[in-house]
């Protein structure tokens, strides 16, 4: 039922989305381009503007969709497998991480895919932090959260230094944009890479999430539950991982969608993975097409980074849920 | 505390000194006392005391700095020069060839020091920082004159509301006071280059396409780029940014389908990386000027407002006649 | 022993130091075993290795004729099921919910819970007499409430094998009989139950056998009362024991008293 109502909220969403912008073309112009390029019917609009809606909007809108439903799942499935409920790709280092592996391919020229060098840094990062959470003893959430900080510092100095020697001119500028979140270089392979991860990684994720809830208890009660704890745990991470690297390489480090997003579902439909992930996608995708339009048209004719968005609404939402485990410190 | 990772970030970034005044502009409209008499000149808000000797050892940050001293025969007075945008013109080859040059960027404090200059001159405010060549009191301390061109200025009254030739002739002035050389010859010859330009009578639209590619970087409404299109008749469609240079977005591009674009020719970002991204991206090949290959080129070193604002306006008149638009 | 549980020369170091030693103990089918001892002998440690969720150094695992490290999970996990003595989570799952995940191991990856799924968490919320939690928030429960709560979730797994580290802690008076009792009848119902007990008076009053745990060894083990003399627990525990018999129900009942 609440699946239902939020997936036609999404599609409405996607539908809106598309004809906010600074150009003036009327909704029904923007509906009647869109229908165009699906075979019905002629586009109303001259051939520059309906590039502006086939190639600027509707792509950057189904990016907005994708990275905020993959950044959505793969918050809550670190917060399940972590038993953390402050974990998120963000804080926990992956999104520093695959920037720098991003970064890395993008000025070094490392000869692989942006998508790939950016899931290398992630799980590289996503391993470093566990590995320090660890040896501070019994993992606990804030333990995890600081190694997540200085993994996140350490990768982020690591690419202001890769930068540092290799900008020239004014290239600075894009790559900052880029590092503080922005899907404004999203077009169709940007879509294509995001749905990619999407169906490869986030899918058989949401299908497999009954298992999470077996994490419920702790390690010992999912494997007594028949659960392989470790195997489960990695693949699961590696996942996750995959899903927000492909999202870093298309859109840059965008925060806390992974973090504040699976709680809030958590309170519409309760914390069983089997509805939470999926809903969490659709409520993350809805969230980050509406944080992107007002990055790209409330400053009209800049733009703001969407990341910068997302951290203004994310923050005080992450003191909030800091504030409600005082207890447990 | 998640935001550290991106403050780490920027503040590298801002210590290389790339940041901050890549949005170069233009002059003080209030020229408090900048005549060439003075023996004070309100440069950005400091007050720089002309010396009474002229200097002898100079260090100039940016292109439009050591073209201003080439231009007024100075060239022998610089004993280093850092983050030069690109070649200077034919004229000044052989002179700017025994230039040594300090840093491919911002130099740091030490290395400037160590060329123990008298005077640095710099195209940027932003240059003189702490993590760049010093900041200017530190420098004055030190007895080092410092001069930033005017143009420049970050500070709200000092900034150029919108630039204009009087505040390029008011540099030109100022730079020649300091040195104790006329300006006469240059500022006639500047005079007499800037009449001579026809403007175009068409009516066109362009786009000053500096960099970027998810987000466009133009030229906006109150900088050199603006300066330059009125000179040549050109409309800026990016005139309503109240910036020099800004971040714009395509969709805004694509609406207006400027008839013409400027391009800005960089080593690190050539004209024709540029054509071959607006050309391989669907959204903006169906651009007019696009499609029909209507490009005018501007060196980087010349886009920035200085002594080559005039002959770069030249060039892009000549450039833009030339264009056949059927 | 054929269809019992069977450990043999279990091992288990933990950080260098041998936290279980050469551990050998059997559990007939269908009975109700205490395993005892003071606190650091090894009981939480030795259980876990008993459920197959923890590898010993060396030594084998074995109910009903299979080496059960050597089943796969899921199989496994029919078999076993272990209540651990503290486990609690940040989730606001009901108790419907908590009790459904031990039907996991029944369940493939991908399907939905069937019909037969709800009749046995149903039955197994019943057995545990948590009926009138059903749908309370499970964060929100007293620590006996929990207690039976998981309990019941190790029913829904439906084991022949019953593992339970200190169910009776947190529990109040009524209750420890209650939960006690419960796992009397399973025994009776032929499920095998040991668990790790404090309360000697329990082990006397409920189970058949009991396994004395000391030092990481198992110091001796067999029929309750053969084995609960006053000699054994004053060595195990350094106290003085005295046995009597239980006025209404016959069996033996201990008190202490400190050593002279």
């Amino acid at each position: 039922m609440t699946g239902a109502v939020l997936a036609v909220v999404l599609l409405l969403s996607v539908t809106f989305a598309i004809t906010i912008g600074p150009s003036n073309i009327t909704p029904v112009e923007v509906w009647g381009s869109v229908l165009h390029h699906l075979g019905l019917g002629d586009s109303p609009l001259s051939l520059l503007r309906d590039g502006i809606v086939w190639q600027l909007r509707l792509p950057r809108v189904l990016t907005a969709a994708a990275v905020g439903a993959g950044l959505a799942v793969s918050g809550a499935v670190m917060q399940a497998i972590t038993r953390n409920p402050l974990a998120d790709p963000y804080l926990l280092g992956l999104s520093s991480g695959a920037s720098l592996g991003a970064v890395a391919v993008l000025l070094l020229g490392i000869a692989i895919l942006l998508p790939v060098a950016a899931f290398l840094g992630a799980m590289l990062a996503l391993g470093l932090t566990l590995l320090l959470a660890s040896s501070l003893g019994r993992i606990t959430p804030s333990r995890t959260v600081l190694a997540g900080l200085a993994v996140s510092a350490l990768a982020s100095a690591i690419t202001s230094l890769v930068i540092f020697w290799t900008v020239t001119g004014d290239s600075y500028r894009e790559i900052l944009n880029w590092l503080l979140g922005s899907l404004a270089g999203a077009r169709w392979p940007a879509v294509e890479i995001a749905f990619a991860a999407i169906l490869l990684a986030g899918l058989p994720i949401m299908l497999s999430g009954r298992i999470l809830d077996a994490f419920a208890f702790g390690d010992t009660s999912a494997a007594a539950l028949g659960i392989n704890v470790n195997r489960t745990r990695w693949t699961f991470l590696a996942a996750t991982a995959l899903l927000t690297g492909a999202m870093v390489s298309v859109s840059g480090s965008i925060g806390f969608v992974g973090l504040i997003l699976p709680h809030a579902v958590r309170l519409l439909v309760g914390p069983r993975h089997r509805a939470l992930l999926p809903l969490s996608a659709v409520v993350g995708a809805i969230f980050l097409i509406w944080a992107d339009t007002a990055a790209r048209s409330v400053f009209e004719p800049r733009e703001l980074p969407v990341g910068i968005v997302t951290a203004i609404i994310g923050a005080p939402i992450f003191a909030i849920l800091l504030t409600r485990r005082r207890s447990e410190a | 505390m998640s935001s550290l990772p991106r403050i780490l970030a920027v503040g590298v970034i801002v210590a290389i000194g790339l940041s901050g005044c890549a949005t170069t502009s233009a002059t003080s409209t209030t020229p408090s006392s900048a005549t060439p008499t003075s023996t004070t000149l309100d440069n950005c808000g400091t007050t720089v005391r002309v010396p009474a000797v002229a200097p002898k050892r100079v260090i100039t940050i940016k292109s439009t700095s050591t073209e201003m001293l080439l231009a007024l025969g100075l060239g022998d007075r610089i004993v280093g020069t850092a983050f030069q945008d690109g070649p200077v013109p034919a004229q000044w080859k052989a002179a700017a060839a025994k230039l040594p040059t300090l840093s491919p960027q911002v130099p740091s404090q030490e290395v400037v020091l160590a060329s123990e200059p008298d005077l640095i001159y710099a195209g940027w405010e932003s240059n003189f920082s702490a993590d760049g060549a010093g900041t200017r009191s530190d420098l004055a301390a030190l007895g080092i004159t410092t001069y930033v061109s005017p143009a420049a200025c970050k500070e709200v009254g000092y900034q150029p509301t919108r630039l204009s030739f009087a505040n390029i002739f008011q540099e030109i002035g100022e730079v020649a006071s300091i040195f104790h050389v006329s300006d006469t010859t240059l500022l006639t010859a500047q005079r007499k280059q800037l009449a001579g330009i026809q403007k175009d009578k068409r009516g066109l639209t362009a786009l000053w396409y500096s960099s970027g590619s998810s987000t466009p970087y133009v030229g906006a409404g109150i900088g050199a780029p603006q300066l330059v299109m009125d000179t040549i008749g050109l409309k800026n469609i990016a005139a309503s940014v109240k910036d020099t240079w800004a971040s714009f977005n395509w969709e805004s591009i694509i609406n207006a389908n400027p008839d013409v674009i400027v391009l800005v020719d960089a080593s690190w970002n050539t004209a024709a990386t540029k054509i071959g991204m607006l050309e391989g991206n669907p959204a903006t090949a169906n651009l007019d000027a696009v499609k029909n290959h209507r490009y005018i080129t501007v060196p980087f070193a010349a886009s920035e407002a200085g002594v080559r604002t005039v002959s770069a306006a030249a060039d892009l008149a000549t450039q833009l006649a030339a264009l056949n638009l059927t | 022993m054929s269809g019992g549980l069977d450990a043999s020369r279990i091992d288990v170091r933990i950080d260098g130091r041998l936290i279980v030693d050469g551990v050998d103990c059997t559990v007939a089918p269908g009975t109700f075993s205490a395993l005892i001892g003071p606190n650091g002998a090894g009981k939480s440690t030795l259980l876990r290795v008993l459920a197959a969720v923890e590898r010993p150094e060396r030594g084998s695992v074995e109910f009903g004729g299979d080496e059960l490290f050597g089943l796969p999970r899921r199989q496994r996990a029919r078999v076993v099921s272990f209540v651990e003595q503290d486990s609690s989570t940040e989730l606001s799952l009901t108790v419907r919910d908590v009790v459904a995940l031990g039907r996991t191991p029944h369940q493939r990856l991908f399907s939905d819970p069937s019909a037969d799924d709800d009749v046995i968490v149903a039955m197994a919320i019943e057995a545990a007499k948590v009926g009138s939690l059903a749908e309370r928030d499970v964060t929100t429960l007293s620590g006996g409430e929990r207690q039976r709560v998981m309990l019941a979730k190790a029913l829904a797994q439906q084991p022949r094998l019953l593992l339970l580290d200190e169910p009776s802690n947190h529990l109040d008076i009524a209750a420890q009989l209650s939960v006690l009792g419960l796992l009397r009848t399973l025994a009776e119902s032929g499920v095998t139950v040991l668990a790790a007990l404090h309360d000697l008076n329990l082990a006397t009053a409920y189970c058949d056998h009991v396994i004395v745990l000391r030092g990481g060894r198992v110091f001796a083990a067999g029929a309750t009362s053969a084995v609960l003399t006053p000699a054994l627990l004053s060595q195990v525990y350094g106290v003085r024991a005295t046995v009597l018999e239980h006025p209404r129900t016959g069996r033996p009942l201990v008190a202490f008293s400190p050593l002279d």
